[in-house]
């Protein structure tokens, strides 16, 4: 009984027991990559200005056909192209905002935000929606499991399903990311746009732009600030209107996005998997002694004897 | 009649009377029909002043000679002057004089002089069933003629739904086996003008784009020249606006009928009819055009509308847009079936009646001393176990 | 009166008992409705849509069943951490519920994920989101099952292995109980590591949806209040599964390990609701309490299930009357389970005017896999020994035990 060599056997059990549990865990102790959750230097976006738009949907029938989506005829008996929200063939819809009184009107074009730390790319346990070049957030068929996390996660309700279909998919605005910079130059609703009420350039560019336009009309835009500037951290596409962007859709957001409040809580708690490596470490440690002694003092079959407890207090 | 006043090697003799101003209107009239600019009616005036007025052959199927007779229809230009001025029209069996042996020996003799370089224009379907022999001529079938004479031609082009994709005569059983030239001559590129009749306008812009430019203009998949069929007649209908608001004509003849309401309830195919009828109307007048009278389009381009979906029976929508109201910014979402409701409460109710049951039974047991009686398994709230 | 478990029997009631085919007949109808998902689509069988796309499956199959099933957990580290030895014998009885729980949790997960093929790069750590909370539950829920729970239920089995004619078999199973032995400690302490890892994770999910969660709820203390909650659940589940158990099969009623462990669970409540009120004094929104709209009704419901048992349960007397011990824990399971649905639907607010109720196809699936795990449970209790039983009622030859330690 060389107890020494025991124990180092069972020390060294222990450390490869430690390695599995560490495994699952290496990956959650790599530095966070705080660049990719930053603006990238060479964001694309949009612009939306809805003061310039005159609601004739060129858009909407522009991205169908850049994307190959059947059009939503659903609610109109197949007569028009009606969807009433994003959903599994809309991924650009224009809706109408009228106030109550009617005295207040206003377009507003509904896709991807494309933000700059998004809660949908945060929450995806695969990466299958993931940061592109230029920040362009895409999804990837081949990694999603379909658990729809993205759904729950994104604030401005983006991403939608296929529900009724085996071989689901996870639809949303991409930026046209599969045509641009092949055969095309920007996306098709920019193209179509025309009163250039959408634009598509750089998101540093598209900033400048939405500042211009507010300094040159003081007071007309609301609060004279546009949307998306930094709201969850930021969004690749921006938008500038005269009305409450409450009113359009556009949630009220803070300035942290949720992916960096929950990367600040899990940092806390887990340090980089150090705490749960520490906690085990405790645990055995705790357990060993008692299982020793569970060992020794255990039932033998016939022993009419019981441990007698520590009474209750 | 034509080979003979007018020989095609020699440079353009003008008519008796028309002097060169004269000439130079109506190539520009010509075109402008077909949205040529200047320059390029300059290079047509120069190319035919070279005396490249094509060799033109015109085969005749089965067809009602409607889509020539649409030709005579048009005045810029005239019949007149596309025959005389534009074009060397060698072999038209309804336009030529000639008949029986004359007629085929200037058929054989415009083939061997324009070898590779006439434009062969076919109107009418070509049967097919039993050898072909429901169409013959000269004791030749339809189908032999075509092979043969659109063996040496430089362009095909058909004209009419007929010559297109088979036309009146393929509409169900088609007991001759009509088809469209397509299906004769597999591999060739051939323009197809369908229509029922073709406007004459296409085929005219068609031969002159060639002439001047010596190329065929933008086919689509099925060979239809883009300037003509690149849209379908409810992507630039007049009536559209009325469409989009859902303004309707319910009845020929009714209040809508007489305000000029969209005709899509009274089963107008524009939806899925690729043709130019909305722009160039027929026969010169403004609203010559079947909805511009008020009826319906019935699709008369398409192989899988015309003849074939009834009148009255509302078309597809090829590529549906936005109405003209507008999706407010947000909008009820999903359904909650009632019976799930109800079946939901039931369930929830008896989880908790189980629940209670439960207790009380084991209060019972339990509490007092452990009775004999056997309640094996009884698993009242067993849902509640887990 | 009260008995004294000691050991851990098999049950010798006949398998097809009438409860058992009813609840084995509702796991093949949720069986057969899952078959239907896998060709026709979530939308067939589901009341889902793109405003509420977590519904009852996951919220009830995967994060309710598996808090129910944490009892192995819980009871675990009451009975190693805090050296309550009272708590052996009911010991293989809870990592069964959790066996069940988890076991039926993943498999509807795998039902209710849209594109499960793609399951397989789970696999492959190159595509892992280490920032996914739901990467960390998937991971750490599949290592827990396959490395913890099933290693924790072995002894049961191993044991049957052990009374068999065979004596290959027989030296099979003294080798991996050897072996077992030697690695025990090793082994608990990841079935504590890994289910502390979860089941808080679990809480975290909805801390990424932001403000789209009610505020009564939305808090950066999600996960410590998932987890303090998962033993709540646990105690309970253990509870009410012996109470039934007892009930049902005449094992008599250990008052001094029930009344412990429903004090246990008393104490632990009302940390929870320490935590839980702190919170929301610390963020300042206790006042939306009693503001008598829905949600305040919901915070006022689900605080009063868990709080009003707790300070009951507190007092020796309701601990020893098993009716209301068995009262009392059940109210605090349906607040607990109140406290899976809020945060995820009846307090999640999608933008836009989302509504969303289960279909009748979800509810029988549901109600089909959790059947199952009733069904599990009862085939496991009569074939091996799991439940626990007094001396007095079972007479020793009939009790199979040979390996004592464990």
């Amino acid at each position: 009984m060389d107890v020494n060599r025991r124990d180092v056997l069972k020390a060294l059990m222990g450390g490869s027991a430690m390695a599995a549990v560490a495994a699952t865990g290496v990956p959650m102790a790599k530095a966070g990559k705080p660049e990719s959750f930053e603006v990238a230097p060479d964001a694309l976006g949009l612009m939306y200005d809805a003061t310039k738009c005159i609601g004739c949907r060129a858009c909407m029938p522009a991205c169908q056909n850049a994307n190959g989506l059947k059009p939503d005829t659903g609610g109109s008996g197949g007569l028009y192209m009606q969807p009433d929200s994003l959903n599994a063939h809309t991924k650009n819809l224009i809706t109408l905002y009228t106030a109550a009184d009617g005295h207040e009107r206003s377009f507003m074009k509904k896709q991807c935000m494309h933000c700059v730390d998004p809660a949908c790319v945060s929450g995806c346990p695969m990466e299958a929606l993931h940061k592109e070049p230029h920040g362009v957030v895409g999804w990837d068929p081949t990694l999603c499991i379909g658990c729809r996390y993205c759904q729950v996660a994104c604030p401005f309700n983006v991403p939608k399903f296929e529900w009724d279909k085996v071989n689901p998919k996870i639809v949303k605005c991409e930026l046209c990311r599969h045509i641009v910079g092949t055969s095309v130059t920007e996306p098709a609703c920019t193209k179509v746009c025309p009163t250039h009420a959408v634009i598509y350039g750089k998101r540093t560019d598209l900033l400048a732009e939405a500042h211009r336009r507010i300094k040159e009309k003081p007071g007309f835009y609301f609060e004279d600030r546009v949307y998306g500037e930094v709201e969850a951290g930021g969004t690749q596409c921006l938008v500038l209107s005269h009305v409450d962007y409450t009113n359009l859709g556009l949630p009220k957001l803070g300035k942290e996005s949720a992916p960096a409040q929950e990367r600040r809580v899990n940092d806390f708690v887990y340090r980089g998997f150090l705490t749960p490596v520490v906690v085990y470490g405790g645990i055995v440690a705790i357990v060993r002694n008692r299982w020793k002694e569970h060992l020794k003092h255990g039932d033998k079959p016939g022993s009419g004897e019981v441990h007698e407890e520590e009474k209750r207090a | 009649m034509p080979s003979e006043a007018i020989q095609t090697t020699e440079p353009t003799t003008f008519r008796n009377g028309v002097d060169r101003r004269t000439f130079l209107k109506v190539v520009a009239q010509a075109a402008a029909a077909i949205g040529l600019s200047g320059t390029m009616a300059a290079k047509f005036i120069s190319a035919v002043e070279k005396g490249a007025r094509p060799s033109v052959i015109w085969l005749h199927f089965q067809e009602c000679t409607g889509c020539t007779e649409s030709l005579l229809r048009t005045s810029h230009p005239g019949l007149a002057e596309v025959l005389f001025d534009l074009i060397s029209l060698d072999y038209h069996e309804t336009l030529m004089a000639a008949a029986g042996h004359q007629a085929e020996e200037a058929l054989e003799a415009a083939i061997k002089k324009n070898a590779g370089k006439f434009i062969l224009v076919v109107e009418g379907a070509v049967p097919t069933k039993e050898n072909g022999i429901y169409m013959q001529i000269a004791n030749k079938t339809g189908v032999d003629m075509l092979k043969h004479v659109a063996g040496s031609a430089g362009a095909i082009v058909a004209i009419g739904s007929c010559a297109s994709w088979g036309g009146i005569p393929s509409a169900d059983p088609n007991p001759t086996g009509a088809r469209g030239i397509g299906e004769i001559l597999p591999g060739k590129v051939i323009v197809t003008l369908p229509g029922c009749p073709a406007n004459p306008y296409i085929l005219l812009g068609t031969l002159l784009q060639y002439v001047a430019l010596g190329k065929l203009p933008e086919l689509d998949e099925l060979g239809r020249p883009k300037f003509a069929y690149g849209r379908t007649i409810h992507e630039h209908c007049p009536r559209r606006a009325h469409f989009d608001s859902g303004r309707f004509a319910e009845a020929f003849g009714d209040e809508g009928h007489r305000l000029g309401y969209c005709l899509y309830k009274l089963g107008c195919k524009g939806p899925s009819t690729h043709a130019s009828c909305s722009v160039l109307h027929f026969c010169e007048v403004v609203d010559a055009w079947p909805i511009g009278l008020g009826h319906p389009c019935f699709g008369c381009t398409e192989q899988s509308v015309a003849f074939r979906i009834p009148m009255l029976k509302p078309a597809e929508i090829m590529r549906p847009t936005p109405p003209s109201t507008y999706a407010p910014v947000t909008s009820p979402q999903g359904y909650v079936s009632p019976i799930a409701t109800g079946v939901g409460g039931l369930i929830g109710g008896a989880i908790l009646g189980a629940g209670w049951m439960a207790a009380k039974k084991i209060a019972q047991k339990e509490e007092t001393a452990p009775a004999t009686t056997e309640k094996k398994g009884d698993n009242s709230g067993t849902s509640s176990k887990e | 009166m009260t008995e004294h478990w000691e050991r851990c029997v098999r049950l010798k009631e006949p398998l097809k008992t009438k409860p058992f085919l009813i609840v084995a007949g509702l796991a093949a109808l949720g069986l057969l409705l899952g078959l239907y998902r896998e060709f026709t689509g979530l939308g067939y069988v589901t009341g889902l849509n793109d405003g509420y796309s977590w519904g009852l499956f996951k919220n009830w199959n995967v994060t309710a069943l598996t808090a129910l099933g944490s009892g192995g957990y819980a009871v675990a580290v009451l009975a190693w951490i805090f050296n309550e030895k009272r708590f052996h014998p009911i010991m293989r009885t809870a990592v069964l519920t959790s066996l069940v729980g988890y076991g039926t949790g993943m498999m509807a997960l795998g039902f209710d994920v849209g594109r499960p093929w793609n399951f397989v790069w789970l696999g492959d750590p190159r595509t892992w989101n280490h920032y996914s909370v739901l990467w960390e539950v998937a991971v750490c829920m599949t290592a827990y099952f396959m490395l913890a729970l099933d290693v924790e239920n072995m002894p049961p089995f191993l044991e049957k292995l052990y009374r068999s004619e065979d004596p290959e078999k027989r030296e099979k199973a003294l080798k991996i109980f050897r072996f077992m032995q030697k690695t025990f400690p090793f082994g608990i302490a990841l079935a504590f590591v890994l289910p502390s890892m979860h089941q808080s994770s679990l809480g975290s999910l909805m801390y990424l949806a932001g403000t789209r969660v009610h505020p009564l709820w939305q808090t950066a203390w999600l996960p410590l209040l998932y987890l303090v909650m998962a033993y709540i659940l646990g105690f309970a589940c253990v509870l009410l599964v012996l109470a039934l158990s007892s009930y049902a099969w005449d094992l008599g009623w250990d008052a001094d390990i029930l009344g412990r462990l429903a004090q246990v669970m008393s104490w632990t409540s009302l940390v929870w609701i320490a935590i839980r009120i702190g919170d929301l004094v610390h963020r300042d929104v206790l006042g939306m309490a009693f503001a008598f709209d829905k949600f305040s009704l919901y915070f006022l419901l689900e605080t009063a299930l868990i709080l009003v048992p707790a300070l009951m349960l507190l007092s020796k007397a309701q601990r020893e009357a098993p009716g209301s011990l068995f009262r009392l824990t059940f109210l605090t399971v349906l607040g607990g389970l109140f406290y899976r649905f809020t945060p995820t639907t009846l307090a999640f607010s999608p933008l836009g005017d989302y509504r969303y109720f289960p279909s009748v196809a979800e509810i029988l699936m549901s109600i089909g896999f959790t059947a199952l795990a009733v069904a599990v449970f009862l085939y496991a209790v009569k074939t091996f020994a799991i439940l626990p039983a007094s001396r007095g009622k079972i007479a020793a030859e009939e009790a199979m035990r040979p390996f004592d330690t464990l």
